[in-house]
């Protein structure tokens, strides 16, 4: 059957090079004018367990993963029995017979088709059983009659750097696999139609790679990080490009070491970052507030996994909303950023500089696994649009005064004073107690109030140029749903099938979680229609931050607290659900 | 800048010192505006970073950039201006508590790195700030509001901690010998490299017992007494002289030349992050990378 569509899945267990599979499978089809998602599973071991990539292709743009499985493509025997339940009605499932000795009567359905490939034989034949993954890679391009050359083009680029026989191995090997296939699977074909028309040039990234491109785009000059799933992909990025876009990245002893250490650099002038999960964000809490009270503008980036303690490290959660607004003692201004898709983790680490410089403040760029280490075809041209504004920094010498009479915290209408870093001839202090406008150190009631005062207002002073909350959909829909990040391409993915089924729906996407879009959110809400909130945690952080801020109450939640992202599926289930619930009768408040 | 020689008296504020009369912290403040001035370094030329203790209240007596950050987190605030800005000095003020205890991580590991840092440890063997518990620093069987019987462990030795933390510069001073420990200070901030100088600081207030007339009895200078201060083994042997023989030496313990943190870092040859544009930074290497 011909398609536009090819959800695949490779499974086994970790150390059969799954993961580089993956991205070879990606980068082929977005070679090919494809759009692809693909998202990994894995647990927090090194070899062993058992890992997993899904991988959805499309001719049409979309927006998430789904559930039926077309192709899969099954390392060992769990693999077979963990994932048969996921195929879609005439899928195929390639497995080595000699590594899962499973049987094709074994199967526990008979509309699924099992497709003997001796993967590991093959392999060996061409030089080595590791080109396993290579050969699964020519088997799947082959039953879906794609162009081999392409994939011969990315396993050239993959394996370049490891020399000219191991590619020409691996391509021998791939093409032995898409061979056999070719010659001995003829019925369970599954036939992509291909891309008419000329596609603009895409690439395939990560929300890490994504957040740490807009990083170096912005121009951060310090990441300092120490190293915890799921943000450790950004100091490797970091950590490979420091050389050559002039930047220092520091692999610290601990997160407090990472978070000071970006604030003395912020301090003497420059753009810097950290970024953690959750157990190092802990850690940084008490830096966050030495950053309010010494307005450092510092970037941190907190990127979830379930918690709390060491939680499931590998798996993904939104479960830190309220942390990130609340952590620290103490009352002063932060900005959090909340991205939804890989655009918006490059946009939003850019601007996250912008408005750090800006009002000389901490900024949170809160994410999760789900986003951070799931891949999406991007085009480059939505990865440029980036201005820089460093706010009152002073950057020429002539322009400090010489008779120290600078003032680090001057009042000022807007909260926001001259910057001066250390080094132009000034004398200043910064300082983590309660100070002056000099900065020195005071415990006077009234300089407290009015240095309380001055920080509170830079954060009005922002509300009006953070990143807003959208509204997906038409504007007057029966059904309004309500979440911030990672949900988003499970959510607009769910409203595509919702209209196919004639079910009204639009979605507001809150982007800046802090400070709250109050306004926007109660405008939005009081003409909705049924409201539901949906979010990967498990008390409803967002519902309850629209509950105290709008004084409304959103008619249902739907809340995911087992470390996996949202299905489509499972979303248009709860809609449909909820619609024959009826209007809202009056609002709330 | 300016013509006429810096005295140490131009590195004062108006605010004036709050520190008990006869706290050692008024000799570590006049020593250090000693080598300030001595140096000639302009308020261009260098940040101080503080920790919090008594000591930390030096941040509002002493002319300079300073950041005045938190409990035990000075090391690695200095180790950022450090990699932003690696035309200043940085030194930088902690108290035992402060950077031996709860800082004691980044103490480590700041040593091992050697980034160009001047650490000036204020050791008064006992926690001022907080009315007189025990230190790290503090001796055995010292009794304190939090050790009401007497301190059971062993006190950290910072000189021997710093040896085998491969410090490249290591030196004890005495608040009660200024113009000696002027010098250190001076030494320390040229040395190319991190530089420790513990100094012995007399808490008039809360510590009875290691008093200025207590360590005047055992303290001793290295130089006079034939040290080899490119002798680690020998470091060492004088470093562990105050568990074993009740006799203090003072001067530099021990110094190498070794290539600073800075020096393996090419993106700093051409001069100081925060001398680099950002306006228009070119990703598209980036790009290409992941098409």
């Amino acid at each position: 059957m011909t398609n536009d569509r090819i959800v695949w899945k490779i499974a086994g267990q970790a150390g059969f090079g799954i993961k580089v599979a993956g991205q070879i499978f990606a980068r082929t089809f977005a070679r090919a004018g494809y759009h692809v998602f693909d998202y990994v599973e894995y647990p927090s071991l090194i070899r062993g367990g058992h890992n997993v990539i899904t991988a959805r292709v499309d001719r049409d743009p979309f927006y998430s993963h789904m559930l039926p499985v077309d192709v899969c493509v099954a390392l060992d025997r769990a693999s077979i029995e963990i994932h048969t339940s996921d195929m879609r009605s005439g899928g195929t499932i390639i497995h080595d017979p000699a590594a899962t000795r499973f049987l094709p009567d074994q199967l526990a359905r008979d509309d699924v088709c099992l497709c003997d490939v001796p993967l590991v034989e093959i392999a060996e034949t061409n030089g080595s059983k590791i080109m396993a993954n290579s050969v699964a890679l020519g088997a799947t391009i082959g039953m879906v009659g794609f162009d081999f050359d392409v994939l011969a083009g990315v396993l050239t680029d993959t394996y370049g750097r490891k020399g000219s026989a191991v590619v020409e191995a691996n391509i021998a090997a791939a093409r032995a696999g898409h061979d056999h296939v070719k010659s001995n699977c003829l019925e369970c074909g599954h036939t992509l139609s291909g891309v008419k028309e000329a596609q603009p040039e895409r690439i395939v990234i990560d929300g890490n790679e994504a957040t740490a491109m807009g990083a170096v785009r912005a121009g951060c000059k310090l990441y300092a990080a120490y190293p915890m799933t799921p943000a450790s992909s950004v100091l490797h990025f970091m950590a490979a490009n420091e050389r050559d876009y002039g930047l220092v990245v520091k692999h610290t002893e601990d997160e407090i070491a990472a978070v000071n250490m970006t604030i003395g650099a912020a301090f003497a002038g420059v753009r810097a970052m950290c970024a953690t999960s959750g157990g190092g964000f802990s850690l940084m809490v008490e830096g966050l507030g030495l950053a309010g009270v010494s307005e450092s503008p510092i970037v941190i980036g907190l990127f979830q996994r379930p918690g709390p303690g060491t939680g499931l490290p590998t798996w993904t959660a939104q479960g830190d909303l309220r942390f990130a607004i609340h952590a620290a003692q103490g009352e002063f201004p932060r900005i959090v950023l909340a991205p939804g898709d890989k655009q918006e983790c490059f946009a939003f680490a850019a601007e996250a500089f912008n408005l750090a410089e800006r009002f000389q403040t901490p900024v949170i760029i809160i994410s999760d696994m789900f986003l951070q280490e799931s891949h999406s075809t991007v085009d480059p041209s939505e990865l440029d649009d980036v201005a820089i504004d460093r706010g009152k920094l002073v950057r020429d010498p002539r322009a400090v005064p010489s008779d120290g009479e600078y003032l680090k915290y001057e009042i000022t209408d807007d909260g926001v004073s001259p910057r001066v870093p250390p080094g132009m001839g000034a004398t200043l202090i910064a300082n983590s107690y309660e100070h002056d406008e000099y900065g020195w150190a005071t415990e006077d009631a009234a300089t407290v109030r009015r240095m309380m005062d001055k920080r509170a207002r830079k954060l009005d002073a922002a509300a009006s140029v953070v990143p807003q909350s959208k509204l997906h959909g038409p504007p007057d829909s029966d059904v309004t749903i309500i979440s911030w990040g990672s949900p988003k391409g499970p959510i607009l993915e769910a409203m595509r099938w919702l209209e196919q089924e004639s079910v009204s729906v639009n979605f507001l996407q809150v982007t800046t979680v802090h400070p709250f879009p109050a306004e926007r959110v109660s405008q939005i809400l009081e003409g909705a229609g049924v409201t539901i909130c949906i979010e990967t945690n498990q008390t409803g952080q967002l519902a309850g931050l629209i509950r105290e801020h709008c004084l409304f109450d959103v008619d249902h939640r739907l809340g995911k607290y087992d470390g996996r992202p949202f299905f489509p599926e499972e979303i248009v289930q709860r809609v449909m659900e909820v619609t024959g619930s009826g209007r809202r009768q009056a609002a709330a408040g | 800048m300016v013509d006429a020689k810096l005295q140490p008296a131009d590195f004062n504020t108006t605010v004036r010192p709050t520190w008990c009369p006869g706290c050692g912290n008024f000799s570590i403040w006049g020593a250090t505006k000693n080598a300030l001035a001595g140096l000639e370094l302009e308020p261009a030329d260098f940040a101080v970073v503080w920790g919090i203790g008594c000591h930390g209240n030096g941040a509002d007596f002493l002319k300079a950039a300073g950041f005045h950050g938190l409990h035990g987190r000075a090391l690695p605030v200095a180790t950022g201006i450090r990699l932003a800005n690696h035309r200043l000095k940085v030194i930088v003020d902690v108290g035992d508590g402060d950077g031996y205890g709860i800082g004691g991580n980044h103490f480590i590991h700041s040593m091992r790195r050697n980034l160009d840092l001047t650490l000036l440890g204020h050791n008064n063997q006992v926690y001022g700030l907080t009315t007189g518990q025990t230190s790290p620093t503090s001796d055995q069987g010292f009794a304190t509001p939090s050790t009401p019987s007497g301190v059971i462990e062993k006190p950290v030795n910072p000189i021997a901690l710093a040896l085998a933390s491969d410090c490249t510069f290591v030196a004890r001073g005495f608040a009660g010998d200024i113009a000696h420990l002027s010098d250190l200070i001076a030494q320390g901030i040229t040395h190319s490299g991190f530089a420790l100088i513990d100094i012995l600081q007399p808490c008039v207030t809360f510590n009875k017992r290691n008093t200025y007339q207590w360590f005047r009895e055992r303290v001793y200078k290295l130089d006079d007494d034939g040290h080899d201060s490119t002798d680690k083994r020998a470091a060492f042997d004088r470093a562990l002289e105050m568990e074993t023989e009740e006799r203090i030496g003072l001067g530099v313990f021990y110094r190498e030349q070794r290539p600073t943190y800075e020096d393996g870092l090419p993106q700093l040859a051409a001069g100081p992050l925060v001398d680099q544009s950002i306006e228009d930074v070119d990703i598209s290497g980036l790009i290409e990378h992941y098409a």
